[in-house]
């Protein structure tokens, strides 16, 4: 067909083409934008284009998708979503240009070309064609007209894609979703707990795979929010165990794999449920509505004695032969971990006091210090490595302090070590290199900042408190009887 | 049958003269008449009082006068202030709104008639630290109201007048849609009344009258309305007495005070000139110490001209007189402070009635 489309002009105000108006800009634009692309291949393209810088959130609730065709039987693809300003239009526009795709707006039927480098203003249909069909696009290079075939969902269309293999994601750190078959689930549960990693393990069910089953599939889901680097080649190379990194509030994509389109900008997934994308061409497993998680730990095996009593009870007593070993301190080669606390000797304190200063607000904020005859030990829930100062400790226990890249030996754990030092629950305890304890008040602890500021001296205002003590009750007549014989023994004075 | 005065001082000074001080509620009792008034202060009076109470009232009594001067005691009750208290308490019991009825009026008002009795026998203070003990005392007589509470509910209304009222009749207030309203009355203006109001105005001025630096310090009062007394006069014509009553007037606000003594001034000026001396000293004193503190404050309302004119003309002949013991400088610059503040009509009136009055 001939071209029909006209540029629109500066201050032009009639317009053609129905339900085309302008914008506070002059910018002619529908009640709708329309971006019209070649193949789902290219649909696929917008949206990982789109979608690489901001979400499709605010596009939602407006994007419709289908599958248009022409009169000559090609089959395109229609993407439309409200145009709410030329903002938005523009960036839609030059996304579809850069994959291939035309842009165009209008508000039921008729879309015009929207605006380009060649018509900053927009473009108007000067001869709108007369047919029944749902779509018709004035372009400047065609006129076209479409029948909607079929639309297309968006979420449906991103479980469709297959994700490309990306092994870099196997070693990407946080949180991992791991799947087991149910053969593998408790095997896995226990080598986890044994390995002391946190998480939270559930139990899955999915549909029977085929009408043969009459049981519906089980599968452990667990969640680890750090999985210790060791363990990573075995859960991705153990045949049914599959591990899967969530790319978005209720989707995770298997390891070693990514999805073409930044899903996290898709809101198309609940977050109470959770959909897992596979690669190599398998279908996702979707669960609608996640299963009760608990804690790995309580998944611990346990195991009853066979035979033998509940319990075997002593009988007499006997002085215990004395295996105590004194405390030792000693270097070690294990990494720094959990650093929150540091003592700064007496005669560093004035440095301390010079390094207030330029100390980071969140470091003030967060530091606790108490001051004491041996000097002044800082605690740091969030890490002490702010305060260069002094020596570092490591809390290896509540309220108890191990010189960092030292251990104790004989190497008890660190409960045990509490409970033999047996300091009450108010005392913060350090060991010292050389062995020894020094127990600080919690309550002495007091906030950095709060102990830092020398303000100036400052007298209270008590003038309030005196007028207040000093204020005097109001004097309140109250009216008490005055009796039957009022006068009874009132007398005057005689003389 | 007379009480045991050790029993009426105990009920008096429990339900009249702590609270007077310490402020609350004053409960008076059966009246005390003339007689008893005057007999207590004696021997055995003080001998059931609340030791407690009695600290406290004292220790108030303290904080009352060391806001005029500096002192760590005052003395015991002496005589004529338990009697003061008692003519109070039986003023304060003829108010009492029961006595209000048939074949009972008769009673109120000869009550009100014993207090008057028992005031006038009352001598007026011998120095200034009388003046101020009695002050501590009564410096408050002027604040004690009655607090009436009107309740009025979905089916009807009732007043309370001093007392509170029954806790039935406020429950369920949004069911029964109940209204409260209390109104504080002070004693002048209390209703209903048995006694004449006049003559229950009169006891009040009589008491006021023996106690003179009370009676100065509640100068910008609406009733009853300041005037000079041979209590006052003898008071500020004391330098002690003066001093206090100076301190007094500067605890109330400027505008007030110029009004009442300036009325009041020119009142005594008018018929009784010969005795005007202290008051017109007490104005000069008052007048130069504003301009020397405050010359601004010497303008104000119209109506206390009289008194900033007339103290401003005395300070003026005080400043120029031979004798005037101010330094040179400080001297011309009052003078022309008071000079330039003194170009009003009321001032050339008030020079005028001084002129009249020398």
């Amino acid at each position: 067909m001939n071209p029909v489309l006209e540029r629109i002009a500066l201050h032009q105000t009639r317009l053609h083409t129905p339900g085309l108006g302008l914008d506070a800009k002059g910018v002619a634009l529908g009640a709708k934008g329309l971006v019209l692309l070649p193949s789902i291949d290219r649909l696929v393209a917008f949206l990982a284009v789109y979608t690489r810088e901001r979400s499709l959130e605010d596009l939602m609730p407006s994007l419709v998708m289908h599958v248009v065709r022409s009169k000559l039987g090609t089959r395109e693809i229609t993407l439309e979503v409200a145009a709410e300003s030329s903002d938005r239009m523009d960036r839609l526009a030059d996304t579809a240009r850069l994959v291939g795709g035309f842009a165009f707006t209008g508000t039921s039927r008729h879309f015009v070309q929207y605006r380009d480098a060649a018509a900053p203003f927009g473009y108007d249909a000067t001869e709108l064609l007369s047919t029944d069909a749902a779509l018709l696009l004035y372009h400047d290079r065609f006129s076209q007209t479409y029948d909607v075939e079929r639309p297309i969902g968006l979420r449906p269309l991103l479980l469709r894609l297959m994700p490309h293999v990306d092994p870099s994601t196997k070693d990407e750190p946080g949180l991992r979703i791991l799947v087991a078959e149910q053969g593998l689930g408790p095997a896995l549960v226990h080598y986890l707990v044994r390995s002391r990693v946190e998480g939270d393990v559930g139990v899955a069910e999915w549909p029977p795979e085929s009408a043969f089953d009459d049981a519906p599939v089980r599968r452990w889901v667990l969640r680890v929010p750090e999985l210790p680097d060791r363990m990573r080649q075995l859960v991705h190379g153990t045949p049914g165990i599959t591990a899967f990194v969530p790319v978005g509030p209720g989707v995770a994509v298997e390891a070693g794999y990514r999805h073409p389109i930044e899903l996290r900008a898709c809101p198309v997934f609940e977050a109470a449920g959770l959909v897992l994308v596979r690669g190599r061409g398998d279908e996702p497993w979707a669960i609608a509505k996640l299963p009760p998680m608990g804690a790995l730990s309580a998944f611990a095996r346990v195991e009853l004695r066979a035979t033998g009593g509940e319990a075997s009870v002593a009988t007499g007593a006997a002085p215990a032969e004395t295996v105590r070993v004194p405390l030792r301190v000693t270097p070690s080669s294990g990494p720094w971990r959990n650093v929150t606390a540091t003592w700064v000797a007496p005669e560093q304190l004035p440095l301390l006091r010079k390094l207030a200063y330029a100390l980071p607000h969140a470091t003030v904020a967060q530091a606790r210090i108490a001051v004491t005859t041996r000097g002044a030990f800082v605690r740091s829930a969030a890490g002490i490595e702010a305060v260069p100062l002094g020596t570092f400790f490591v809390e290896v226990h509540p309220g108890l302090y191990v010189p960092a890249g030292h251990e104790v030996t004989p190497a008890v754990a660190p409960e045990v070590l509490a409970r033999a030092l047996a300091a009450p629950a108010s005392q913060v305890l350090f060991l010292t290199t050389q062995g020894r304890a020094i127990t600080v008040e919690d309550g002495a602890f007091v906030p950095l900042e709060t102990a830092l500021l020398e303000a100036p001296p400052w007298e209270p205002v008590v003038a309030e408190a005196i007028e207040r003590a000093l204020d005097e009750e109001p004097l309140r007549l109250e009216v008490t009887s005055a009796g039957m014989m009022p006068l009874r023994g009132v007398e005057p004075q005689q003389g | 049958m007379a009480a045991n005065p050790g029993e009426i001082a105990k009920r008096l000074f429990e339900g009249v003269m702590g609270p007077l001080v310490l402020g609350g509620a004053l409960r008076p009792g059966h009246a005390i008449g003339a007689r008893a008034a005057l007999a207590l202060g004696g021997d055995g009076t003080m001998d059931g009082l609340d030791a407690s109470l009695f600290d406290r009232v004292q220790t108030a009594r303290v904080r009352r006068a060391r806001m005029l001067t500096p002192v760590d005691t005052v003395d015991l009750p002496a005589p004529p202030e338990w009697a003061m208290a008692a003519a109070l308490h039986d003023v304060l019991q003829s108010a009492n709104p029961s006595l209000d009825a048939a074949l009972r009026r008769k009673a109120a008002a000869r009550i009100l008639e014993l207090a008057h009795q028992t005031l006038e026998r009352v001598p007026p203070p011998a120095h200034a630290g009388d003046a101020l003990s009695r002050h501590t005392w009564f410096a408050r007589v002027l604040d004690v109201a009655r607090e009436d509470t009107s309740v009025s509910w979905w089916t009807g209304s009732r007043v309370f007048r001093g007392v509170p009222p029954p806790g039935r009749l406020k429950a369920w207030p949004n069911l029964r849609r109940v209204n409260v309203v209390t109104t504080p009355r002070p004693l002048l203006e209390l209703e209903p009344l048995a006694v004449d109001r006049e003559k229950l105005a009169e006891a009040v001025t009589l008491l006021l009258a023996r106690t003179p630096l009370t009676d100065l310090a509640t100068c910008a009062r609406t009733a009853p309305p300041f005037a000079w007394s041979e209590g006052t006069l003898a008071l500020v014509g004391t330098r002690a007495g003066r001093t206090l009553a100076l301190r007094a007037l500067a605890r109330v606000a400027v505008t007030w005070v110029d009004v009442a003594l300036g009325r009041a001034t020119r009142e005594l000026l008018t018929h009784k000139r010969a005795t005007a001396a202290p008051a017109i000293a007490l104005l000069a004193e008052r007048t130069l110490a504003l301009a020397q503190t405050a010359p601004g404050s010497l303008g104000g309302r119209p109506d206390g001209a009289f008194a900033r004119g007339l103290g401003a003309a005395a300070a003026l002949r005080m400043l120029r007189a031979e004798d005037s013991e101010w330094p040179e400088d400080e001297r011309r610059r009052l003078i022309r402070v008071l000079e330039s503040a003194a170009r009003t009509d009321a001032v050339r009136e008030a020079a005028a009635m001084l002129e009249g009055a020398s």
